[in-house]
């Protein structure tokens, strides 16, 4: 056993760390300042999307035959945490949940048009699984599909919580594609859908957090040449990417980084009564809290990269993983805004505001992914059939 | 980056595996129960037989000479049976410092007994001070004082102590001769019913070539063998806390109430999932640490070592009291049964959790540690 990264590794992280540092420009800083584009989408997004992938970098996981670097897991692993210490939009889910899967699957025109998209920086997707009634239980959605005469489909349906959508080029949409299947996950198939289709419509929903959106899809005609992988066989291309989406959600990186911060202004500052704020005992103890749950997150985001690569990765790890980042999170956001004490709520750009009012805007994302990617609740059941070997109740 | 074990690494898992589900299984470690004193000589002696003994000895002492992460690789098998034996206090505590600061002549007379089970050696490293030291004219030293919680005291050849002294911090090795008028033990039953006692030194003369280390060194000796001693002590927890929730998790599936088996309610399941977490944040931020000790090869990294032992000692605490409270409630009456071997678990749980530093003192330590990296 031997947990440190070898000097490529550590190479390539100086790398991917350099790179960014000059990539993210204030440009791009200032147009994430437009809650429209916190998630990207704005034109500084776009050309810094086109220049990462002419560099090569959006295809450092990808095979050689895509112009890829062939990345292991770990290595994508110091990429994805590099990037997003830099606090740069990148859609992770794109080039590295959805664009696999488009190259598995995908016939010539996508992989040409789609997947060759996605590599040059120029397409984004965004996913269309949720439902105002399937969330967590997806397999229930009524998304519907309907082949034409023609070979062409007609989709009708609703989806929500389709982020990235209002700047997408295309939707990764789950439509039910046979109404009597024996189970009801055996009735899906998956289809891209271009964000020009007429049939194609959004509107913006407001979270606590970030912006989203509800998607409508209204006697939306499309040719049989979107559709990915086989009719009513969508379902294992939605499951088989989860595990890595998942990892992706629980980076260790930028939470790191608001621990060192916040340390650093402990250090700096002092309370109403004169004391330097990183000699209090409580600061001390809740940075110190912090610490004990980041070792942790760092380890097992590093051994399911590892896993990963090596083939091992199992179910109730994957799902272990989800559940604890995302309380961790929750509960480090917790602690470290408890350093800052109440000007830690100022919100950014407000006069005041405690590290560009970061950890402010924080507290109010963490908490969409405890149920967010697989509830939490579901992870655990997981972990308790998968991990356990405990039946299951209903 | 590899988190997997080597190939002679996992025989000594399985060994140990095997030797231990022979003889630290329930029905001879009722029999240990009832004699009253939790040390199983037999089942030590199969120990040193199979070399398992020598692990982290170096050959020219007759070990294996294989490094600490294999030997917590013994310990953590040791904690998933709660074997009673002194594993960590003399393969790790008290061998480790011998083999690293002891002078020849002391690793001649204590290393290969140690790897062939014919000695047993303990060790009381913790920073309380309660014991001083005086040099004679002639080199030889004087101990004064008194110490409580020397783990198998009754069954040691000889125990490693520190004591304070004009020229600072010494570690050395008191033998435990019983007919000596200078030094009694007053035998002390622990929560876990291990064999400690009260060790009273007055006037107790030690020879010069007894003392393992002094000064500088000696500082070091005791911080390094303390790092040593938690990483075992996780090692330990994480194989104990491991088993305690397989068990739960088995009991759950085949009790049954309301008609159907327990483990099948909800709150039983995400509750027994917290536990598999936990586990794993225990499991690997131990493995972070003894690795850490394992590799190094200076000083260079001292400050990560110290943080990385420090985190595991937090989790190893916190864990084998969430785990134990865990598995009892979810067992229900059969889990307190001194019939039911749970209990056992439970019992040593919370030895592991006290000892050598809490989470509370540990949390303290790792922020005034944290605060030294950032003021």
């Amino acid at each position: 056993m031997n947990i440190t990264f070898t000097h490529e590794q550590m190479a390539l992280q100086r790398e991917v760390r350099d790179y960014m540092s000059i990539l993210m420009t204030d440009t791009m800083r200032e147009e994430m300042k437009d809650p429209e584009h916190f998630e990207g989408g704005g034109p500084e997004f776009r050309r810094l999307m086109k220049k990462m992938g002419k560099d090569g970098w959006i295809a450092l996981s990808w095979p050689k035959e895509y112009g890829g670097r062939e990345a292991t897991p770990i290595e994508q692993y110091i990429f994805t945490e590099e990037v997003m210490k830099a606090g740069f939009p990148y859609p992770f889910l794109t080039t590295e949940a959805i664009g696999p899967v488009l190259a598995d699957h995908g016939n010539e025109m996508v992989k040409k048009k789609v997947v060759q998209g996605i590599l040059d920086g120029e397409v984004v997707i965004a996913i269309g699984y949720s439902e105002p009634d399937a969330g967590t239980d997806l397999a229930s959605l009524k998304t519907r599909a309907t082949q034409q005469a023609n070979g062409n489909w007609l989709i009708n349906g609703q989806k929500i919580w389709t982020s990235l959508a209002n700047f997408s080029d295309y939707i990764w949409v789950a439509a039910r594609t046979d109404q009597d299947a024996a189970k009801p996950h055996k009735g899906i198939s998956m289809f891209l859908v271009p964000a020009d289709n007429p049939g194609f419509s959004h509107t913006a929903i407001h979270t606590l957090g970030v912006r989203t959106n509800a998607t409508y899809y209204q006697d939306l005609e499309l040719s049989d040449e979107w559709r990915v992988g086989e009719i009513n066989k969508g379902w294992g291309l939605i499951t088989g990417q989860l595990n890595r989406e998942r990892l992706s959600l629980v980076n260790h990186g930028p939470v790191y980084q608001l621990y060192q911060e916040v340390a650093e202004w402990a250090a700096a500052n002092k309370n109403s009564g004169g004391e330097q704020l990183l000699n209090k005992a409580w600061v001390r103890g809740n940075l110190a809290k912090v610490k004990t749950g980041l070792q942790a997150l760092r380890l097992i985001c590093l051994k399911q990269a590892w896993a990963m690569g090596e083939g091992t990765l199992t179910m109730e790890q994957a799902s272990a993983a989800k559940v604890y980042g995302t309380e961790f999170f929750v509960e480090a956001y917790r602690l470290l805004l408890e350093i800052l004490g109440h000007n830690g709520l100022i919100q950014a750009d407000s006069p005041g505001a405690i590290l560009k009012g970061k950890l402010e805007h924080r507290y109010r994302v963490g908490s969409i992914l405890t149920f967010g990617g697989g509830c939490n609740e579901v992870q655990r059941e997981i972990i308790a059939g998968a991990g356990l070997w405990m039946p299951r109740g209903r | 980056m590899n988190f997997s074990y080597d190939e002679n690494q996992l025989e000594i898992k399985q060994l140990a595996d095997k030797i231990f589900s022979e003889l630290a299984n329930d029905e001879r470690q009722k029999l240990v129960d009832a004699s009253g004193s939790r040390f199983d000589p037999e089942l030590w002696q199969q120990l040193a037989e199979s070399g398992l003994l020598g692990i982290a000895i170096d050959d020219s002492y007759g070990g294996m000479g294989f490094n600490f992460e294999s030997l917590c690789l013994l310990i953590e098998e040791a904690g998933r049976y709660v074997a009673p034996v002194p594993a960590i206090h003399n393969l790790v505590s008290a061998a480790m410092p011998i083999q690293r600061y002891a002078n020849d002549a002391i690793k001649e007379q204590y290393l290969g007994p140690i790897a062939n089970g014919k000695t047993l050696v303990t060790a009381t490293l913790a920073n309380d001070n309660s014991l001083n030291a005086i040099q004679n004219s002639n080199g030889d030293w004087i101990i004064d004082g008194h110490i409580s919680c020397v783990p198998y005291a009754v069954y040691a050849q000889a125990v490693l102590l520190s004591a304070t002294s004009e020229q600072g911090l010494v570690i050395l090795l008191v033998e435990l001769n019983a007919d000596s008028k200078t030094l009694t033990l007053v035998e002390q039953q622990s929560t876990a019913c291990e064999p400690w006692s009260q060790l009273h030194l007055q006037q107790h003369p030690i020879a010069a070539e007894n003392i393992i280390a002094s000064g500088d060194k000696a500082a070091e000796c005791q911080a390094w063998a303390q790092q040593l001693t938690i990483a075992a002590q996780c090692a330990m927890a994480t194989g104990l806390s491991d088993k305690m929730l397989r068990m739960t998790a088995a009991y759950t599936s085949q009790r049954e109430q309301f008609g159907r088996p327990v483990a099948t309610f909800q709150a039983v399941g995400q509750r027994a999932a917290d536990g598999f977490i936990d586990i794993e944040c225990l499991r690997l931020c131990t493995q972070e640490a003894i690795s850490l000790l394992s590799h190094s090869v200076d000083n260079s990294n001292q400050s990560v070592i110290n943080e990385a032992v420090t985190i595991a000692n937090i989790w190893c605490g916190d864990i084998c009291h969430r785990l134990s409270q865990s598995s009892q409630h979810l067992h229900g009456g059969i889990g307190v049964d001194r019939d039911y071997p749970l209990h056992r678990y439970c019992l040593w749980a919370k030895q592991l959790e006290l000892s050598l530093g809490s989470s509370a003192s540990s949390l303290e330590q790792l922020g005034d540690q944290i605060a030294a990296e950032f003021a």
